[in-house]
């Protein structure tokens, strides 16, 4: 694919079963996958289908058995090319003794990009922007589950990343702390950033992503366009009709002309016809469909 | 580069100081300068040298304990809370991180020192005490003691659980106190293999005596500069050796 921000080639991961054991075990099986530039990608998978690993791998967190990982086109694992990468891991634990500013200061420190001034500008700006400005002060063990998501959030932005890479961002938050979450991340990819996310919650991931990548058991079994997934089952057909006690019934039909038979015949019956509605297939239905059914290409 | 690593150093630094165990520790060593105070008071003879005796041995607790206790934690937190995830994410090394690491505590470890000479300094000039530059160099063999026992505490802290990691490096410190026996009793032994086996041991572990100058001090000795710089070379060996393998160890480590 060309315009790929990040490309995957052949990506392996074996451990040992024990430290001191020969045996390995084998949990990214050898696959590749490319993330669009300025486009919101999703990574999917069940429970242990090695996303977290595959993201240790990509960062250097854990190092790969074998394969290719080229962020903008660059087979090294450079400085400049950490400076261009944002990262939010996992349930992430961050230093509670700092407080807002200190830590987001500290994070921008390390990116060794930003002068003194342009620094300390930047965090309250950034702090604001994650609907912290009134917490800048606060030490982080003084912050809520939410609260300490959007500054995790807010580290990985402090140096103005071309590429973020978010692990799970909205396990563990209530409805609102996912929805401020989900808007931060549609606003960052509006302002040109590059997101790649991992999660399980595939109502947000359905509403945020451009493209798919789906993995399952240590395999990519999907990369593509979100928009095509959803196509690739045809639409259904939901006949919303009541009899003469005004009780509500329902009947699927697969095709337009189905459809108009069953209508036909409903009203010969005597049934009124109520609603007919198209269902169109979710994104948790593809995903079984993918994860947990026959490889899929 | 540098740059880096004082970033580490510096975040390690608050980190410590923020924390209730700095201050135990220092507590700790002020009671026990205030005890050698009393105990001073029982022989007016004696009160010099048995407030120097206990004010050191509590200043060299410390140091020693802050740089076990907390030098086995260090990296080890990192890991368990998964922050490590996100520093080495950034621009830098696994060696910067390292060395950031051992700064930043080596640096609380010398402002602890500082704060705790102040203090016994306060209390021993009090007592007609006469100000020679040995207690000062006292106190450099101590710092320099303390760094070699932290560099270990970050090698295992590495590898192995906080525990296990104090229990490796409390052995270090005992044995690196008895290697003077020990090479006393091989010679005296006549034996060629305990002779083989003191020699390795001399080999492999620092010997701590060799920055014992806690007396000098208290009996007017004058140390020479010589002694001194071999000292400090000898300390600058081991921070090498050990730290060159914590990094090879980091480096080789995957954070799963």
């Amino acid at each position: 694919m060309t315009n790929s921000i990040l490309e995957v080639q052949g990506l392996r991961k074996s451990f040992r079963k024990h430290p001191f054991s020969m045996q390995k075990l084998e949990v990214l099986k050898g696959f590749d996958f490319s993330v669009e530039k300025g486009k919101v990608t999703g990574f999917l998978g069940a429970n242990g289908a090695g996303k977290t690993t595959t993201i240790k791998c990509l960062l250097r967190l854990a190092h790969p058995s074998a394969g290719q990982i080229q962020f903008f086109g660059e087979n090294e694992w450079s400085s400049a090319v950490r400076r261009r990468i944002g990262f939010l891991p996992e349930r992430p634990y961050f230093y509670e003794y700092l407080t807002g500013r200190e830590f987001l200061r500290f994070y921008g420190q390390l990116s060794e990009k930003l002068k003194d001034k342009v620094l300390v500008e930047r965090v309250d700006r950034l702090l604001d922007r994650v609907g912290l400005g009134h917490a800048k002060d606060r030490s982080l063990r003084n912050f809520s589950k939410g609260m300490l998501q959007r500054i995790g959030i807010a580290q990985a932005l402090i140096h103005e990343p071309d590429f973020i890479i978010l692990d799970e961002p909205m396990t563990g938050l209530d409805p609102d702390g996912r929805m401020e979450v989900t808007e931060l991340i549609q606003e960052t990819a509006s302002m040109g950033t590059t997101v790649f996310f991992s999660s399980h919650l595939l109502h947000d991931a359905e509403k945020l992503c451009d493209n798919l990548v789906i993995m399952k058991l240590g395999e990519v079994v999907y990369q593509g366009s979100t928009v095509e997934l959803l196509n690739k089952v045809d639409y259904s057909h939901e006949l919303v009709f009541e009899n003469n006690q005004s009780e509500i019934h329902t009947k699927v039909a697969s095709s337009i002309e189905e459809v108009q038979g069953e209508i036909d015949q409903l009203r010969t019956q005597g049934f009124n016809i109520i609603e007919v509605k198209n269902k169109r297939l979710s994104l948790e239905e593809a995903f079984v469909n993918i994860a947990f059914g026959d490889k899929n290409d | 580069m540098i740059k880096a690593v004082g970033v580490i150093a510096s975040n390690t630094f608050r980190e410590i100081v923020r924390d209730r165990i700095l201050y135990g520790l220092l507590v700790f060593a002020v009671l026990l300068i205030a005890v050698s105070l009393a105990l001073g008071q029982l022989s007016f003879k004696e009160q010099t040298r048995i407030a120097i005796n206990f004010g050191f041995s509590g200043i060299h607790l410390s140091l020693v304990m802050l740089a076990i206790f907390v030098g086995s934690t260090l990296v080890y937190r990192e890991i368990e809370k998964q922050t490590i995830l996100t520093l080495l994410a950034r621009p830098i090394s696994r060696t910067q991180f390292i060395v950031g690491k051992f700064i930043g505590l080596s640096l609380v470890i010398f402002t602890a020192m500082v704060l705790l000479a102040l203090v016994l300094l306060f209390v021993v000039l009090a007592i007609g005490f006469e100000m020679s530059p040995s207690f000062f160099i006292a106190l450099l063999g101590m710092y320099f003691e303390a760094l070699i026992l932290l560099s270990f505490s970050l090698l295992f802290g590495t590898f192995a659980r906080p525990t296990m990691s104090v229990v490796f490096v409390i052995g270090i410190f005992l044995i690196g106190h008895w290697l003077d026996s020990l090479n006393f009793f091989a010679e005296r032994s006549k034996s060629d293999e305990f002779m083989l086996f003191s020699k390795f041991i001399n080999t492999i572990m620092p010997n701590f005596e060799i920055f014992n100058w806690r007396a000098a001090p208290v009996f007017g000795d004058v140390l020479s500069l010589s002694e001194v710089a071999f000292a400090l070379t000898y300390t600058m060996g081991w921070l090498m050796l050990v730290l060159s393998m914590t990094s090879l160890s980091f480096r080789r480590r995957d954070f799963v």
